[in-house]
Formats: C-alpha cells, sequence, structure tokens
C-alpha cells in the first residue's frame, strides 16, 4: 500500500528537524500505526545517517597555491583579462596551449652541435621554430609530487625522436630544477614556456637546470633518436639546498 | 581574533586585497573541492573544477551582487562548472549501476569504505539536478532556504526534490547491496 505523500514529507521533514509540534504528533500517531511507514522512516533515518556520517576529502595540498599564482594581476574591476588569458585559465586547455604558446613566447632549438661545443647558459633569449608534437605525444611516465616547497606533476612524453619532459608545477619561491641523465647520444633540443616572464634555464652537457618561480608550465624536449631507455634524474632546490628528488624512466615500447 | 565575514573580505578583494581573497579560498576551498568531486566522482576533475570556480569568482568579483550570500554564489558557481564538465564529457546521463550491483549481494556486509564508494555510485546513477540537492544538504549542509538561494528555486521544490532524490538514492542502494 502507497503511503500518503502527506506523510512521506512528514517524515523527511522530520528528519530534517524541519517539522512543527502538531506536525510531529500526527506523524508519531501516524506511525504508531502504519508498520510500512515505520520501515520507511526508518529508512529515510538510516539513508541521511550515512550520507551525513560520509567524512570530506582532502583537497590536493598544492590547490590554494595553484590558485593563488593562477590569478591574473589585478582584478576585473581594474582590467579584464584578454581572450588568451582566459583561454589559459581553462585547465583543460592549458597542456595543448603549451606547445602553441611556446611558439608565440619563447622557444630554443638548439642543435646537437652546439652542445657538443660546449656548455652554454641562458638561453632563453633564442628563438626558432617549433615543431607541432600538441597531443599527439603520449605520457609514458609520470611524477606527482606535493612538498612545502614545490607541488606538482612531471610528465615524460614520447613523439619519437623527442622526448619531452613536460613540467607543471607550482613553488613556494626559486626553486632549480636540475634534469640529468648519463647517456650522451641523448641532446638538450629544445624549451617552450606557458608563460614568458621569470624564466631561465642552462644547458651544460647532459644536465638541464631550469629556475622556477612561482606557477609554471614548461617543456623540455630532448633528442633520443634511438629510442633508448632512458633514466633521468630530477633534483629540486631551494636556496641552494635539496627538497626533493625522483626518477623519471623511459623504457622503448 | 575573529576572522572577517564573507562579506567583508568580499568588499577587501574588490578593493584589490588579494590576501582576503586567499582568506576565502582557505574557507572554501574543501567545501567547494567535494561538492565538485561528488557531483564528478574524479578527483582530478574536482581539482580542475575548484581552481575554475576560484578563478571565475575573482574575474567576476564586480558581478557580485552582495544581496545573496558569498557561499550561495560560489557554490553556484562549483555547481554549474561540475555540469559543464558532465555536458562536456558526455556524462550527463546517470550512471548504470547494474555492473555494481552484480558485485555484491544485499546479504553481503559493506565496509566504511565499500559504503562510502557505494554511496557514491548511487549518487552517480541519480539525476544531476537530484544530486547537487543531496550534496548542498548532506554535505555542505545547506538548510532548505540555503539550497533555494543557490539553486534559485522555491523552497517547495527544494524539499519536493530532496524527498525524491532520497528515495532515489535508497532504492539505489539497496540495488548494489550496501544499505
Amino acid at each position: 500500500m502507497a503511503i500518503d505523500e502527506k506523510y512521506l514529507e512528514l517524515i523527511n521533514a522530520d528528519i530534517d528537524g524541519d517539522i512543527r509540534p502538531e506536525e510531529k504528533a500526527e506523524l508519531e500517531a501516524f506511525l504508531a500505526e502504519n508498520a510500512e511507514g515505520r520501515a520507511l522512516s526508518e529508512g529515510f533515518q538510516s539513508l541521511c545517517s550515512t550520507l551525513d556520517a560520509e567524512d570530506l576529502l582532502e583537497p590536493p595540498t598544492h590547490l590554494k597555491h595553484v590558485v593563488m599564482n593562477s590569478l591574473p594581476k589585478t582584478a576585473s574591476r581594474t582590467k579584464t583579462p584578454g581572450n588568451l588569458l582566459s583561454i589559459f585559465s581553462i585547465p583543460a586547455l592549458r597542456y595543448a596551449a603549451v606547445f602553441a604558446t611556446g611558439v608565440i613566447t619563447t622557444f630554443v632549438v638548439v642543435d646537437s652541435g652546439q652542445l657538443q661545443q660546449g656548455a652554454f647558459n641562458d638561453v632563453t633569449g633564442l628563438v626558432g621554430t617549433m615543431s607541432e608534437y600538441g597531443d599527439a605525444a603520449p605520457g609514458v611516465a609520470s611524477l606527482r609530487f606535493n612538498k612545502a616547497a614545490i607541488a606538482g606533476t612531471v610528465t615524460l612524453r614520447r613523439a619519437d625522436p623527442i622526448l619531452i619532459i613536460d613540467f607543471d608545477v607550482s613553488t613556494n619561491g626559486p626553486i632549480d630544477i636540475v634534469a640529468s641523465y648519463e647517456d650522451k647520444t641523448v641532446w638538450f633540443n629544445g624549451f617552450a614556456q606557458l608563460e614568458s616572464t621569470g624564466t631561465s634555464i642552462s644547458a651544460d652537457g647532459n644536465h638541464i637546470r631550469i629556475q622556477v618561480d612561482g606557477k609554471r608550465r614548461y617543456a623540455v624536449y630532448l633528442h633520443n633518436s634511438g629510442s633508448r631507455n632512458l633514466s633521468i634524474k630530477l633534483q629540486f632546490f631551494a636556496n641552494g639546498e635539496p627538497v626533493h628528488q625522483a626518477m623519471l624512466e623511459y623504457e622503448q615500447p | 581574533m575573529n576572522e572577517p565575514d564573507d562579506t567583508t573580505l568580499m568588499e577587501q578583494c574588490i578593493n584589490g586585497n588579494r590576501q582576503a581573497f586567499e582568506t576565502l579560498l582557505v574557507r572554501y576551498e574543501k567545501p567547494v573541492y567535494n561538492a565538485a568531486y561528488r557531483m564528478l566522482h574524479s578527483r582530478d576533475d574536482a581539482r580542475d573544477v575548484t581552481q575554475t570556480v576560484f578563478l571565475k569568482v575573482y574575474e567576476n568579483l564586480d558581478h557580485y551582487d552582495p544581496k545573496y550570500r558569498f557561499f550561495s554564489w560560489i557554490y553556484r558557481i562549483a555547481l554549474n562548472e561540475s555540469i559543464n564538465v558532465l555536458k562536456k564529457t558526455n556524462r550527463m546521463e546517470p550512471l548504470d549501476t547494474d555492473a555494481v550491483s552484480q558485485t555484491r549481494g544485499p546479504e553481503q556486509q559493506a565496509t566504511s569504505e565499500q559504503l562510502s564508494e557505494g554511496v557514491q555510485m548511487a549518487l552517480m546513477a541519480i539525476n544531476s539536478d537530484y544530486r547537487a540537492i543531496v550534496i548542498l544538504k548532506h554535505f555542505l549542509g545547506c538548510s532548505y532556504s540555503e539550497i533555494s538561494e543557490i539553486l534559485d528555486v522555491p523552497e517547495k521544490t527544494v524539499k519536493s526534490r530532496l524527498y525524491t532524490a532520497r528515495q532515489l538514492l535508497r532504492e539505489q542502494l539497496e540495488r548494489n547491496g550496501t544499505h
């Protein structure tokens, strides 16, 4: 037998503490005589207790930092962000934007000859053309870290013969990231970034050093002509002190 | 010392005080993230939605109408952004939980973790309008009148939807043997 809609409402109102005394008395009288109503009431109470007992999840600890670093320099009342900024503020588009924006802002192309001639520093002034890898570069390894000084992800992507180290990080202050590897046949082959300010990168042999401050998205390109297995050691330093270390492993498919 | 209320913080934000915005962020990051997670059942999507919500709030400070409470504004943005993600990813249709229901019989005692997962699966199996109202009531602790303000529907509609949502959830939980 279906329960009158009125009593369904009273059962729910009672659970939510939104019931008047006379309604409460009416509900109690109904439940005293109706087993189906009692079962329904107990079912709803049990459900609501279960829902209310569910713990809230903790957001990622770096999220606050990421949000604060993503804010436009000025709020809307003084300046409306341009279309480009609006587009880049959509997280899902950020990765796709990295490569395209790299062309617009800064992109460094280094051929093997330059590297073989010796070390060079602060290559951010070099600008060249860029191959379009886009989302065709699948992730083959990924690291996620969450330290007080730096948080975010580093993803290794493959677009033969190029390996792309995709940094999406947020820091509390200046952090030096050193990527190093042993294989001498693998060359530092380029660099792209989402933002054009505050960049410092240097490459010396098989060591690449990037200075990061705030929320940053960088792509470092390595030329791996033989698609050889590669171990890339990542070290993170704050004020010269190591704060994190991890390995990215590439295994040929 | 008492922290300033939302209205005071919003006024400070509008005057360019980023520290005030950070205080609001700390205050609402968790409920916004949880609202998005419950709507989407994905931590990654919830993280992205939370980020987008706060950016939108910051970019639209001038459009904030002080006759509404700040939380009702930000919760509304959070739910709308979550629904946008559902639409973009073609996940508007309630999830078919038959596969889940076949994995566990009603006679089995659900552990706390299974219960929590069962609750979330049941939530995903109901229409997003009903899901939103359950989230606001049971996870964010909003009253009928607050939900009415957030969703911009009469209180009577809030109650009606909530009761229906609970009934649907009960049926889902019984089907998957969680409750």
